[in-house]
């Protein structure tokens, strides 16, 4: 009897171990999908990040939106920090 | 009890009989038919997925992308399994805003197997579209290469074709770095389509991203001021490199008019070049750098020698006149510079003599490729010695029947602003986390001669041919250039020219060399005039946004 007992014990052993690997295979296939669809959409974030940080585009806006100018080279102080 | 066992004997052989169909069954699907049988659950069950591995990112030296991949998804069909394709097709074109009759073109093929509906078309209609769970329509995803700037920088970056390989620029030069190495990984599904096993796997290798030593900003301001010279003099084209003479770092190399790389297959090819790498031009008067430089180095003069000149002189069966109708002067060779004088440089070459000449030339890299890390290039055209004709020695050296390519000017007055030593020009700073290799480099003048020429160029600017040049609170050297241009029917055209001006900031201390071409400009055609405004905003720009501070506070009017 006692090895009756033991053998159905393996054998639901056995069958839940296969089912935590398929469990653990389907959740690997999301994770997967997952960091491919992130990676998508860190590129499509890049790339907009790229296209707005742009200096043209800034110098380009605030010229026209807020009519600033680029300041004159007589507008600048350099200081010497060695002095 | 006879009946009974007529009936075990009964139910036995039954039992026996459909036992025996069973395992005959058994047999047949696991012996005879077990081959058509696995390849079609294995058909059903795996699935192979391609990880294309993505292409590098090229960034520039302040790390925005100027090329980068995106995700797209590719939309193909079946036509053999499409049911009703005028349906379809609407529905299809309809939301990735294509023409429904070239779909349903596609689609009423039966003859096919395949077709593609869109390449790498936007995800987020992709998804629509597989949404509607259409039997015959496929989606694979799939990488594009953008480029979020546009135009910024388009003919040096370049671009990939659609299957994501390099085919203009530095897209194309860097191919074996950018591109990656695909991976694939096979996996067994469950009805629903989830991955319960992976069979194999082979991993993909992404490819390495590079980092350029352009400025974007850098690059854009210079596009934009090449632009508005162009509208301004109404010229065909222009080009400007801005360099660092002391690593020989290319911080802009614009070309204008310039294109939005992500339509360039709209662009005709002559728009797409890099012309200040693969593009010759007469220089003019830039090149006179190089016989007074050679004059100097050889000891045969000083800036301070005087020379008596007439207004034009006699080469061979040539008469050079000066630019400008003048009577005979004395000119010291600082002001043969300053004021460009045609027949003054003839007469230092003269001195100078052929053989020596070549050589310099030669020595400055006129000739040869500057080796820079860029597709293309050109050597220029520079007649060898023994090909020098009786007025050789009068048109050369003032830059006449020589072609050269922007960037071997801009290396060589890099050099007379880096203390006399030429450093190669590059465009690649790292690949992944290496540096670049040590950049070549080689002495050319001294320090001394470097110096001195460094010294006659700003009294070019200070009083002579480049005085649009100037610019408040900085010492500037730079050197006008008009050179009209070779008329295909033989000789020299009278209406179309090449303006330019070379010139570096702070002339006490370059830190950048800007060259400025400015292609068939009609409302006026003096170097001094046309590119030398453009060069004096390049450089104003370029030194406030590099916090380069003024050698010359004293020429600053404060506000």
């Amino acid at each position: 009897m006692v090895w009756i007992g033991g053998l159905a014990l393996l054998l639901v052993g056995v069958v839940a171990l296969n089912v935590a690997v398929l469990r653990l295979n389907v959740r690997l296939d999301e994770v997967g999908q997952e960091r491919a669809q992130l990676r998508a959409d860190n590129a499509q974030l890049s790339s907009e990040i790229a296209s707005q940080a742009a200096s043209g585009r800034i110098v380009a806006l605030a010229s026209n939106r807020l009519g600033l100018a680029p300041a004159s080279v007589s507008s600048w102080t350099y200081l010497d920090l060695r002095k | 009890m006879k009946l009974a066992n007529r009936r075990i004997r009964l139910v036995l052989a039954v039992f026996a009989c459909a036992f025996a169909a069973m395992f005959l069954r058994a047999a047949w699907l696991q012996g005879v038919r077990a081959g058509s049988y696995e390849r079609l659950a294995a058909g059903q069950q795996r699935a192979t997925i391609v990880d294309p591995g993505g292409r590098g990112a090229i960034f520039d030296r302040t790390g925005v992308q100027l090329a980068i991949g995106r995700q797209a998804t590719t939309v193909y069909a079946n036509p053999r399994q499409i049911r009703d394709p005028k349906a379809t097709a609407a529905l299809v074109a309809h939301v990735l805003k294509l023409d429904p009759q070239t779909v349903e073109l596609a689609l009423s093929d039966r003859s096919r197997g395949f077709t593609y509906i869109a390449r790498k078309a936007d995800p987020e209609r992709a998804k629509i579209l597989k949404k509607a769970g259409i039997v015959g329509l496929g989606f694979v995803n799939e990488e594009q290469r953008v480029y979020p700037l546009d135009d910024v920088a388009a003919q040096v970056v370049g671009y990939a074709g659609t299957d994501n390989h390099g085919l203009a620029g530095l897209e194309l030069g860097q191919e074996d770095k950018l591109s990656g190495k695909p991976g694939s990984e096979t996996v067994i599904r469950d009805p629903s389509g989830r991955a319960i096993d992976v069979i194999n796997s082979t991993p993909a290798h992404e490819g390495q991203s590079i980092t350029l030593t352009l400025d974007h900003t850098i690059q854009a301001q210079a596009e934009s001021v090449l632009s508005r010279t162009i509208d301004q003099w109404h010229a065909k084209s222009a080009s400007a490199i801005v360099l660092d003479p002391h690593t020989g770092a290319v911080l802009a190399m614009a070309v204008e008019r310039g294109y939005d790389a992500n339509r360039f297959p709209l662009v005709p090819k002559d728009r797409q070049r890099n012309r200040t790498v693969t593009d010759t031009y007469e220089p003019g008067s830039t090149f006179k750098i190089v016989t007074v430089s050679a004059v100097l180095s050889e000891g045969l003069v000083t800036p301070h020698t005087a020379f008596t000149l007439p207004y034009e002189i006699h080469v061979a069966d040539r008469v050079i006149k000066d630019a400008h109708p003048r009577g005979t002067e004395r000119l010291t060779v600082d002001q043969i510079l300053s004021f460009s004088s045609n027949v003054g440089t003839i007469t230092l070459a003269e001195k100078l003599g052929a053989t020596k000449l070549s050589q310099w030339i030669s020595r400055f890299g006129f000739g040869h490729l500057t080796g820079i890390d860029f597709p293309g290039e050109t050597q220029g055209i520079v007649p060898s010695l023994q090909n020098w004709s009786g007025s050789t020695i009068g048109t050369l050296p003032i830059g006449h029947g020589i072609a050269i390519t922007p960037v071997q000017m801009a290396a060589a007055y890099g050099t007379v602003a880096n203390d006399g030593v030429w450093m190669q020009p590059h465009l690649v700073d790292r690949v992944g986390a290496k540096d670049r290799p040590a950049v070549v480099s080689r002495r050319i003048l001294t320090r001394r001669v470097a110096r001195q020429v460094r010294k006659m160029m700003q009294d070019v600017v200070i009083e002579g041919t480049g005085q649009e040049a100037q610019l408040p609170g900085y010492t500037v050297a730079g050197k006008t250039g008009t050179a009209a241009k070779p008329d295909p029917r033989g000789g020299y055209s009278k209406t179309k020219y090449i303006a330019s001006f070379v010139g570096m900031v702070p002339a006490t201390n370059p830190r950048v060399v800007i060259l400025v071409t400015v292609d068939e400009p009609a409302a006026a055609i003096w170097g001094g005039v046309v590119a030398a405004p453009a060069f004096q905003q390049i450089a104003g720009f370029d030194l406030q946004y590099l916090e380069i501070p003024p050698d010359a506070p004293q020429t600053l009017t404060h506000q």
